[in-house]
């Protein structure tokens, strides 16, 4: 037993889950790749998210409309069918792309739907005394906007938000079905090559994602509440 | 781009048809496991008991917190070492691909339906159950009159949300070769080159799949806020008259 743990164990293949074959051969694969997909999947997907949050909270149909019909098409469809649009549909039309991208582009449009969801809920909670406060003491609309009713909405929304950011965390291991050297491939490979030793292997990237998760839901608990916010970004 | 649609009245519609078929079985077969994992679970971390507290938490946590894929991989390649030998036995006479994406999948989404009962439960009022319990009702029984019917009403949203991403998930079983519609959109490109066709039809299926899950939901809210709300109403209101008179 212990002696599978060691066989997977080792420097190289630790090297690899890690940066993939950055040292060797200058391609960077493994938990870099995954962090790098899924960091720029959720920055992404919230600037999307965001603005396609405001639109569907917007009671203007030219605004309301194309912003539900993107939310309602992209939530119903499965992440995987929309990385295989997302490098299958390019090349018809004789566009070059990369499974990088491919993957990036179809991560953070399906994220950004299920964000919009979140941001529209957020708004919504906020309560209508509020707005009315803000316009009783002289705020014009994009004033109440954005100093009363967006804080809100961000405090409100953020533990929502955060489980969405784990999920695309996540689902940053189907870029190994289109065969990008992402962490869940590396490990893949050293457990095809191993043989023997397949629940060592898959405990060992288990274990990677679920600290990886796990750090990011911790870092975005500090976030949650007005006061930690305040003592960690505005040094109240 | 030249599509031809009507290629799919020939073999490839045969095969995604096939896929479809795997697909809801699957999607079925994962659901019913999953809910049960999920209500025994979610209650099991509602009640808090120290002796199995931390077992559940570890399994919730761990199985949130990590890709549904790599369960699978997990669940396929090592199922010999870690089921119980007949149990794989029985299972790979069925082709354990099936097998291992039902497990998995259960597995995954057990534990999001845990979260969603247990956070159910605590709505409702810990008094509730506590108060049944001191009534005399046994312990499952007053788990099963009291406060799921109450924790019902909040719970089916998110349940049917949880539904709908299970649906979804079901493709990444093409990953160990389970014979589904992704799977068959695959075969399809591969073998004759009308990938384009294929994608469009499956990503309509996929759609139909989770509206009709949305739709039974909803069907499913319906009767409960009809059935179970008018019998609660009246009790909710003569216990504000009791407790009315408690006050005065």
């Amino acid at each position: 037993m212990m002696d599978n743990w060691a066989r997977v164990w080792t420097p190289a293949n630790w090297e690899r889950l890690l940066v993939g074959d950055l040292f060797n051969r200058g391609e960077i694969g493994g938990l870099a790749l995954t962090l790098c997909i899924g960091l720029l999947a959720i920055a992404g997907s919230t600037v999307i998210g965001a603005v396609v949050g405001i639109m569907r909270a917007s009671d203007r149909k030219a605004l309301n409309l194309p912003a539900t019909l993107y939310v309602q098409s992209f939530r119903n469809v499965p992440l995987l069918i929309l990385v295989f649009w997302a490098y299958f549909l390019p090349p018809v039309f004789g566009i070059q792309t990369s499974k990088f991208l491919s993957v990036l582009v179809a991560l953070t449009l399906f994220t950004g739907a299920y964000i919009a969801e979140i941001v529209q809920g957020g708004i919504r909670s906020v309560a209508a005394a509020n707005l009315e406060a803000a316009r009783v003491l002289g705020l014009t609309p994009r004033q109440i906007q954005f100093w009363v009713v967006l804080p809100q909405a961000f405090f409100n929304m953020l533990p929502a938000l955060a489980g969405r950011y784990v999920v695309s965390m996540k689902n940053t291991s189907l870029a190994f079905l289109i065969g990008l050297m992402d962490l869940t491939e590396i490990g893949k490979q050293i457990g095809a090559r191993l043989m023997t030793s397949p629940v060592e292997v898959y405990l060992t990237i288990l274990l990677i994602y679920f600290v990886v998760n796990r750090g990011l839901v911790m870092c975005l608990r500090l976030l949650e509440n007005r006061q930690s916010f305040n003592r960690l970004f505005l040094r109240i | 781009m030249n599509t031809d649609f009507s290629i799919l009245w020939g073999d490839p519609g045969t095969l995604i048809l096939s896929g479809l078929v795997v697909t809801v079985k699957l999607a079925l077969c994962a659901f019913a496991l999953a809910i049960i994992i999920g209500v025994v679970m979610g209650t099991l971390r509602w009640i808090g008991w120290r002796a199995v507290e931390p077992f559940c938490w570890v399994y919730i946590e761990f199985c949130r917190n990590t890709p549904p894929v790599v369960q699978l991989l997990f669940w396929y390649f090592s199922a010999s070492f870690v089921l119980p030998m007949p149990v794989f036995m029985f299972l790979r006479d069925f082709g354990y691909e099936f097998g291992a994406a039902v497990i998995a999948l259960a597995f995954y989404h057990g534990a999001f339906y845990a979260e969603v009962v247990r956070a159910g439960l605590n709505a409702v009022p810990k008094g509730q159950f506590e108060a049944a319990r001191a009534l005399g009702l046994g312990f499952l029984q007053s788990l099963r009159r009291v406060a799921f019917p109450q924790a019902i009403r909040v719970l089916v949203p998110p349940l049917v949300n949880e539904t709908t991403a299970l649906i979804k998930n079901t493709s990444l079983a093409m990953a160990i070769g389970v014979a589904e519609m992704t799977f068959q959109y695959r075969a399809i490109d591969n073998f004759m080159f009308r990938g384009i066709e294929a994608l469009t039809v499956i990503t309509v299926l996929y759609v139909i799949l989770c509206l009709i899950a949305a739709w039974l939901g909803r069907l499913m809210n319906g009767y409960l806020s009809k059935h179970l709300h008018a019998r609660n109403a009246t009790a909710i209101a003569d216990r504000q008259i009791v407790g009315g008179e408690i006050i005065r």
